[in-house]
């Protein structure tokens, strides 16, 4: 629904500076993932983008400026972040967790539940269960539901594939697309399993230490075979 | 810190048993059941125990309130027992000087201690774990210099003596009858505010950011509005039982609210358990009973024993006496299903 562009932003955790003058766009509706090695500042940059880190340059959703806003104010214009280990509240029933999501808004929530069981009808049995007792799948399946109720317009993903087996994986970004194209939903997506992630993806970035290194569109970036093997791990 | 590592200590910590179906009419049938025999007890009881169960009553509504910011936000407060006391002050000023009708000195000693503990609320959510414990402390420790200081108003160390409100001739009723079930009706009324109030968004919310804050506040969750909320409901719950405190005991002195009060307060909490609605009743029978149950072991030292009590209880029940209970009915429904 929304165009997303970042601008030179730089952020990092006190005196670390970790992202050093990241630029990019997301076109509206569209899907895109992020890869990288490990510590290159993946997370980091959603959180600069959802405001739980600080960050200067300029992040623009629609021509809103995000920067320098809190948390809290970037959930009210419609930013979801589903955190780096999906930030479920365990104790706390998978409908409690659910209706979390929607928090900002008052209206249309019963809907809005119906829908979430509707993409993850594995939910729906188990809605008056800890989320803590949720098996890893269904657990991210509840973190993708959660970050819906809030009827995004940018919904950020940190690794949804992490511990999971790849039957699941697979299944969580068939919905992760379904989602993108039925509520044009915009995406960016930090993922290790580069393959999957280009399959759903239109763009595509590589993160090393903070900067990027290589941007084009998903097919492009698999296509090339010396990214492959140096970023990606994995031979074409 | 990721994320990740916040989440998974709380899992090592919490029950995370699926709710059955039959647990919520189970719970009903208790709650039923109590209210039953509370409502009985003070016609089979001899008033001095009538008297220490309208005690129980008192501190369980205290606790409730101590229980929503312990408990259920996740913060800690040293200083409850200040704002037992400013709600016991208040309603003694109020019939002392005044001359106020009973009905009148609770919403008020209510809305002061509310008032009070936003004041205090604002400046200690900018506070965490020990830092906070000693600002709470130190305003349990400056409240009574504060209340002998302003002797006109407060009688100074002699305190405020008071006339109990009378039970009315159609009741039938003796004074510590009357007394208990003023007490009673005060706090099944707190009981059922509270429940809502947790069932609610505001409910979810506090406990969303207890368990992951950052997660709470990317979704919208403002962690320092609602801080500074519990605060102020915990202190308005602490004010409404130092009300009817002032009722039952017709007396206010500053040496009733000594700084043991919070700390037996917090400890007596700890004790019931943390975060469920049956921990501050369990937690108020420890705070009444224990301490003169320790005189009794021991004239000398009944510190020790009391100190000593709290330890076997925590070593025995680490998630207080409700997770206790709990785990005792659980294992018994087992055996009775097994059977
Ligand atoms: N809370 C924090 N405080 C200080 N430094 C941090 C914090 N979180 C991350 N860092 C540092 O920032 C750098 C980037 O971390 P980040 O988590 O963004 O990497 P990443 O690309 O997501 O890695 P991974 O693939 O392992 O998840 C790392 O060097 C890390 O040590
Ligand atoms: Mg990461």
């Amino acid at each position: 629904m929304s165009e997303l562009a970042v601008h030179d932003l730089h952020a990092g955790y006190g005196g670390a500076q970790v992202l050093h003058g990241v630029s990019l766009t997301v076109a509206e509706g569209e899907i895109c993932a992020i890869l990288g090695p490990n510590g290159a500042g993946k997370t980091t940059l959603l959180r600069a983008l959802s405001g739980m880190v600080k960050g200067r340059g300029s992040v623009k959703l629609d021509g809103a400026e995000l920067l320098g806003r809190p948390p809290d104010a970037l959930a009210r214009l419609g930013v979801a972040h589903v955190p780096e280990g999906r930030g479920t509240f365990m104790p706390l029933t998978v409908e409690e967790n659910l209706r979390l999501g929607a928090y900002v808004r008052r209206s249309g929530v019963e809907d809005d539940l119906e829908r979430i069981y509707t993409y993850f009808p594995a939910l729906k049995p188990r809605l008056k269960q800890a989320a803590g007792s949720l098996s890893g799948g269904e657990q991210q399946m509840l973190a993708l539901g959660r970050a819906l109720m809030l009827r995004p317009r940018l919904l950020l993903l940190d690794e949804p594939s992490l511990g999971l087996a790849p039957l699941i994986t697979r299944e969580l970004f068939h919905i992760v697309r379904t989602i993108n194209e039925q509520e044009r939903t915009t995406v960016v997506v930090v993922e290790q399993n580069a393959h999957l992630a280009l399959g759903v993806a239109q763009q595509a970035h590589v993160l090393e230490t903070g900067r990027i290194v290589l941007s084009g569109t998903a097919a492009d970036i698999r296509a090339d075979e010396q990214v492959a093997q140096s970023y990606l791990g994995y031979r074409v | 810190m990721s994320e990740s590592t916040q989440v998974s200590d709380r899992t090592t910590t919490r029950e995370q048993a699926p709710v059955r179906p039959g647990a919520t009419k189970w719970r009903w049938a208790a709650a039923a059941a109590l209210l039953a025999a509370a409502v009985y007890a003070p016609f089979q009881l001899v008033p001095f125990h009538v008297f220490q169960l309208t005690m129980v009553l008192i501190y369980a509504v205290a606790l409730l309130g101590l229980n929503l910011l312990v408990g259920h936000a996740g913060q800690i407060s040293l200083g409850h027992g200040a704002f037992f006391a400013v709600g016991a002050y208040t309603a003694a000023i109020l019939l002392d000087r005044w001359d106020a009708p009973y009905p009148l000195t609770l919403p008020v000693a209510a809305l002061v201690a509310f008032v009070l503990g936003l004041a205090f609320g604002v400046p200690a959510m900018r506070l965490r774990g020990l830092y906070l414990a000693l600002v709470t402390l130190a305003i349990a420790i400056f409240l009574v210099p504060l209340l002998k200081r302003f002797e006109e108003v407060t009688g100074g160390s002699m305190g405020l003596s008071l006339a109990k409100p009378a039970p009315p001739a159609w009741t039938g009723l003796a004074e510590d009858q009357w007394l208990y079930f003023l007490a009673l009706a005060v706090t099944v009324a707190a009981f059922l505010l509270a429940a809502s109030l947790l069932r609610s968004r505001v409910g979810r919310a506090l406990h969303a950011i207890r368990d992951n804050e950052a997660a709470a506040e990317v979704m919208g969750v403002r962690p320092a509005y609602y801080k500074t909320l519990a605060f102020a409901w915990s202190a308005m719950f602490a004010g409404i039982a130092g009300c009817v405190y002032t009722w039952v005991i017709g007396f206010v002195s500053p040496d009733s609210f000594v700084v043991n009060l919070s700390i037996t307060l917090l400890a007596g909490l700890v004790v019931g358990g943390l975060g469920s609605l049956s921990g501050p009743v369990l937690g108020a029978l420890f705070v009444m009973f224990v301490p003169s149950i320790s005189q009794d072991i021991n004239e000398a030292a009944p510190g020790v024993i009391f100190g000593l009590l709290i330890i076997a209880v925590m070593y025995v029940a680490p998630t207080g006496l409700a997770g206790l209970a709990g785990r005792a009915t659980n294992s018994i429904k087992k055996t009775l299903r097994k059977g």
